[in-house]
């Protein structure tokens, strides 16, 4: 029978007879990599192609809709195309966690295919069907231009760039992830292949909180082609979670689901398309009850116990100094309350995992914050030794805090040990969506006091966090909202409760922010109200109040000398001060490293072999571009190029624990590791006159640990953290009040790459607009509304000028070369900076968010009533 | 950088699916598609909304960029278009919009009849079954009036309900998600 279906795909004809999403045709059947998976609804772009001309996403077409239709995948560019963008993307910094880089090189070639030199404007509305979460778009804007430029023979590739013979600290780094994730070669968990590999998924709750009466999966298990059906009965220990195991694997009968993104029974079959059908087969009876929807309903006496130990999930006090009495004897006090939503990460890969026997045990190819938390979280759950367990990441496409607690990976082990066979679990976007913790929704009361003069005198609040169905990072993340709801100030008297409630509503966790968009958007918002009061700027209050160092922060930690804030307030004070009645300004610190005591080690292991340094350290690259930090770190000490220095990635086989990606951690804290292993190896290196030859097989170790002080620590000046990092950003309104521009300062210490910084920051900011103005997760009885394509996340077309700007003092922190991370602060300034100018135009106290009555809230708004 | 006048072009929201294109091409009578509309009462083939066929747009197109296709219905030729809105003008039913290139997906019916009327006249009408608003990642696509209305503003051209309609209502101009009527014959 001659095949039905036939097209050209990159100057081959092929043919097919199933009719399926040409994106399953592209990366099942032909293995064309490149053409990414992140929606499979049309919303995200990441499997953009490009069709007689013009970019399309493979997802939506179909193999009989595509039939003699000329097709060109990234693995189809010629070879000049494949340079330019290569070096394009990588000289401008365009490439982060890279899943919606092959995506928008085809978006670019389409354009720059019709049009040889598109202006700014044309490339941004050629990518706005393609999201990106990490760069704010201006990055890929940016090097698309260069791109057409090198085509159209106008620039020229400095093929020195990629090289990498200089690379330090503080040089234009192009990243070692650049080539493969613009090409699409580089692998993620989803593109892994292996022979006998099989599919498993797992068919969730139909409800956020029902009593499971019975499974029956007797159909499923007639269909051929289905391996097994796993529930909480298979299960060695059905508890996972990343400090709190209080997260069922899988809700058994009888017991009651918490959550709709709870799993109740885990499908393994040979094909993704058995898997689908045998996953509808699976009956599953339930008694709805009622689900707790909110903080209130989880605080009121009769409510039903989400969790047996009760609702309240987590709490934290947080005082110094006396802050009632301050308050009552201040000149100016505001109370005002403040409500935050829910936020989806949305990073751009779903979650994914592919597990396999290994050993006297499993292996998990992971997509993951840590390989040595997830290895964690399966040995509580398998009862195992954690060395049988071997985790080890492959690409991460974007991660936010979103990728901590285990999601696809622990249930992969389990269907590969059940099998014993290569398991990959892949969710699907709305399985997405539904699972993994979000940014908590925040209902809290600020209460600040200031004196005749502005300056701060006290502080008084309440935080409620809604965690939703298990605690995930609750904890912490509640902790750092407290701790970091003071601000970066000087006062010394606070009182701050916090309480994090469980619901039935989806988990929450860590977001890039950890706590802290929160409760900065809340003070932020609150000095302003006080410096209309003393009747000085919004500028001018915050500068009077600014920490420096020396002085002494409201948790009584001492200020180190790189402190910087106040650089920062006065790199953006022209841009705030010329825009009156349409600019808002906020600043922000947020912590690098983990602290308050707990032992946050960062650890890095040099080998030298085959003549090159080969680095090892399980830190996670989730995109923000420490794998590239590390090497940079390894090549000042060194004085060694890039092309000698060998990152090894994350892999808890071969490499040691250097702690979870999170809290603005990996430049300091493992960056510092690096460099101490770094420097004995330069030693070596020194003696045996540069040559490295001369050191084959010698190892080097280092271990960094700067201990902390725990909360409450009874001394004069607990030491939180290792270090902060300060930033202010100012957002300017356009007249009819849209933003039009932010300039975002940052003291992130010592800049590591300046190429990466700029899209660091513009992602950051570009984020937190979104929580600002755009981004929602509405709930209906607890079931998530929203689709990938509805978050609210910013298009290319919607983008303000951001202007990344970067302080660098001259003392420094004696870490890491003085470099302090960019991680999260760069998103948590921005809402109340928005916030406000906002108030600034039409002084409307907007006090919950996403703002109402805004440009960009008043379309919703026509639209709903037209 | 200068800046690039953005190129607008013209849709004919009808794709002509009552399958009387031959009847309707020979329809030729003075006043062109007016002419028609007084004549046939406002009703040709059972239809109010769709194309007439009468080729008053093609008069008025002063670069020879819209001819009545083989279904008997007007099509826009984008390469020739300006999106200069004189056959906007010269369409009696109101059937021609202005937009861009970047939205080649558009709903080609605009009819107002409930869907089982529709159904009974026309191969191609909206019978307003909402298919495409469930399948919409962007939320960008209504029903109103018995027929898709896409939000350009949210729509981000995905082809989704192209795709998906079961008529073959909402068309690709780029014929890439729907066959094109000249790439047909």
């Amino acid at each position: 029978m001659g095949k039905k279906y036939c097209f050209t795909v990159n100057g081959i004809e092929r043919c097919t007879d199933q009719d399926k999403p040409l994106l399953r045709y592209l990366r099942d059947d032909l293995h064309l990599h490149s053409v990414k998976d992140g929606c499979s609804e049309g919303a995200c772009g990441t499997c953009t192609i490009i069709v007689d001309g013009k970019a399309v996403k493979s997802c939506v077409l179909t193999t009989r809709l595509a039939v003699g239709h000329n097709i060109i995948t990234t693995e189809g560019l010629s070879e000049a195309e494949k340079e330019a963008f290569v070096y394009a993307f990588g000289a401008k910094g365009s490439v982060q966690c890279g899943f919606c880089i092959p995506g928008m090189v085809m978006a670019g070639k389409a354009l720059i295919d019709r049009v040889p030199d598109p202006t700014e404007e044309q490339i941004r509305t050629a990518l706005r069907g393609n999201i990106c979460r990490c760069t704010g778009y201006k990055k890929i804007i940016e090097g698309i231009q260069l791109a057409a430029a090198i085509l159209r023979g106008d620039e020229k590739i400095e093929e020195s760039l990629e090289e990498g013979d200089v690379y330090g600290v503080g040089k234009r780094a192009f990243r070692v992830d650049v080539r493969e994730k613009v090409l699409g070669y580089g692998e993620y968990p989803d593109d892994v292949e292996m022979e006998g590999m099989v599919y498993a998924s797992a068919v969730r709750s139909k409800y956020p909180r029902a009593k499971v009466l019975d499974i029956d999966m007797s159909k499923a298990l007639e269909l051929p082609g289905v391996l097994a059906v796993l529930t909480a009965e298979d299960v060695p220990n059905n508890k996972v979670g990343h400090l709190q195991q209080d997260w069922d694997v899988m809700i058994a009968k009888g017991s009651v689901t918490r959550c709709v993104g709870d799993a109740i029974c885990l499908v393994v079959a040979e094909t993704r398309e058995i898997l689908e059908k045998a996953k509808k087969l699976v009956k599953i009876s339930y008694e709805e009850l009622k689900p707790v929807t909110s903080i209130a309903e989880a605080m009121a006496e009769n409510a039903p116990k989400v969790h047996s130990k009760g609702n309240l999930c987590q709490s934290r006090h947080v005082t110094r100094g006396d802050a009632k009495k301050a308050i009552a004897n201040s000149k100016y006090v505001v109370t005002q309350k403040y409500t935050t939503p829910f936020t989806e990460h949305a990073f751009l890969e779903p979650e994914c995992a592919v597990a396999f026997p290994y050993k006297d045990g499993i292996k998990v190819l992971s997509t993951d914050q840590g390989v040595y938390d997830t290895r964690h979280e399966i040995s509580i759950m398998l009862g195992w030794e954690p060395e049988r367990i071997v985790v080890e990441n492959k690409l991460v496409g974007g991660g936010f805090g979103g990728k901590e607690d285990v999601s696809a990976q622990h249930i992969a082990a389990l269907a590969a040990l059940k099998v014993q066979r290569p398991v990959k679990v892949v969710f699907s976007r709305q399985e997405s969506i539904n699972f993994h913790p979000k940014r908590h929704a925040m209902e809290g009361t600020f209460t600040l006091g200031c004196d005749e003069n502005g300056i701060f005198t006290g502080l008084d609040c309440e935080i409620y966090f809604d965690t939703g169905a298990y605690a995930s990072l609750c904890g912490p993340v509640l902790e750092r909202a407290c701790t970091h709801s003071v601000g970066p100030y000087c006062y010394q008297n606070t009182d701050i409760r916090g309480f994090g409630y469980y619901t039935n509503n989806p988990p929450a966790g860590a977001f890039r922010g950890f706590g802290v968009c929160q409760s900065e958007f809340a003070l932020e918002s609150n000095i302003n109200l006080l410096a209309e009061k003393v009747g000085i700027s919004p500028w001018e209050i915050r500068y009077r109040n600014a920490i420096e160092p020396g002085k002494v922060l409201p948790n009584g930690q001492i200020a180190d000398c790189s402190t910087a804030l106040k650089e920062t307030l006065l790199a953006v004070k022209d841009a705030y001060e010329s825009n009156p009645g349409r600019a808002g300004i906020a600043c922000a610190m947020k912590n690098a490293g983990v602290g308050v005591g707990l032992p946050d080690k960062g650890r890095a292991k040099l080998i030298v072999h085959n003549g090159k340094v080969e680095l090892y350290s399980a830190a996670s690259d989730i995109g923000q571009g420490c794998a590239t930090v590390f090497i940079q770190m390894v090549a000042e000490t060194t004085g060694l190029g890039r092309n000698q220095i060998i990152n090894m990635g994350a892999n808890s086989e071969i490499a040691p624990d250097s702690g979870t990606t999170s809290g603005s951690r990996q430049t300091l804290i493992t960056g510092e590791a690096v460099r101490m292993a770094a420097a004995d190896l330069d030693r070596d290196l020194k003696e045996a006159g540069g040559d490295l030859t001369k050191l084959e097989g010698k190892e080097y170790f280092a271990e960094f640990f700067d201990p902390t002080d725990k909360l409450g620590a009874d001394v004069p000046n607990p030491k939180s953290h290792v270090a902060y990092g300060f930033a202010t950003h100012v957002v300017i309104l356009d007249d009819d009040g849209r933003v039009k521009e932010v300039y975002a300062a940052h003291d992130s210490g010592k800049v590591v790459n300046p190429i990466a910084i700029q899209g660091q920051i513009e992602g950051g900011v570009l984020m937190g607009l979104g929580y600002a103005l755009t981004e929602d997760f509405p709930l209906k009885d607890s079931v998530p509304q929203a689709k990938y394509g509805t978050l609210g996340l910013m298009r290319s077309t919607q983008i303000p000028d951001i202007h990344a700007i970067y302080v660098e003092k001259e003392e420094l922190l004696p870490f890491a070369y003085g470099a302090k991370g960019i991680g999260e602060i760069a998103t948590i300034p921005t809402a109340p900076a928005a916030q406000g100018a906002y108030y600034a135009m039409d002084h409307v106290l907007r006090t919950k968010l996403p703002m109402e009555n805004t440009y960009y809230s008043k379309k919703k708004e026509t639209e709903k009533s037209s | 950088m200068a800046q690039v006048r953005k190129k607008k072009v013209a849709v004919v929201q009808c794709f002509g699916g009552c399958g009387s294109g031959v009847n309707k091409a020979e329809a030729h009578i003075d006043g062109g598609c007016a002419g028609l509309q007084e004549k046939y009462q406002n009703d040709v083939q059972g239809c109010a909304w769709g194309c007439l066929g009468g080729g008053s747009c093609v008069e008025a197109c002063r670069l020879n960029a819209i001819h009545i296709n083989d279904r008997g219905t007007a099509e826009v030729d984008w390469e020739k278009c300006v999106g200069c809105g004189l056959c906007v003008k010269a369409c009696p039913r109101n059937l021609i919009r202005i937009t861009t290139p970047e939205y080649p997906i558009y709903p080609a019916c605009v009819s107002e009849d409930p869907g089982p009327q529709t159904r009974k006249v026309c191969q191609a009408g909206c019978i307003a079954c909402g298919i495409c608003v469930k399948n919409c990642p962007a939320d960008a696509i209504r029903i109103e009036n018995n027929h898709a209305v896409i939000d350009e503003e949210k729509c981000i051209a995905c082809g989704m309900c192209a795709v998906k309609c079961p008529r073959g209502v909402v068309r690709d101009y780029n014929g890439i998600f729907t066959v094109r009527e000249e790439q047909v014959r």
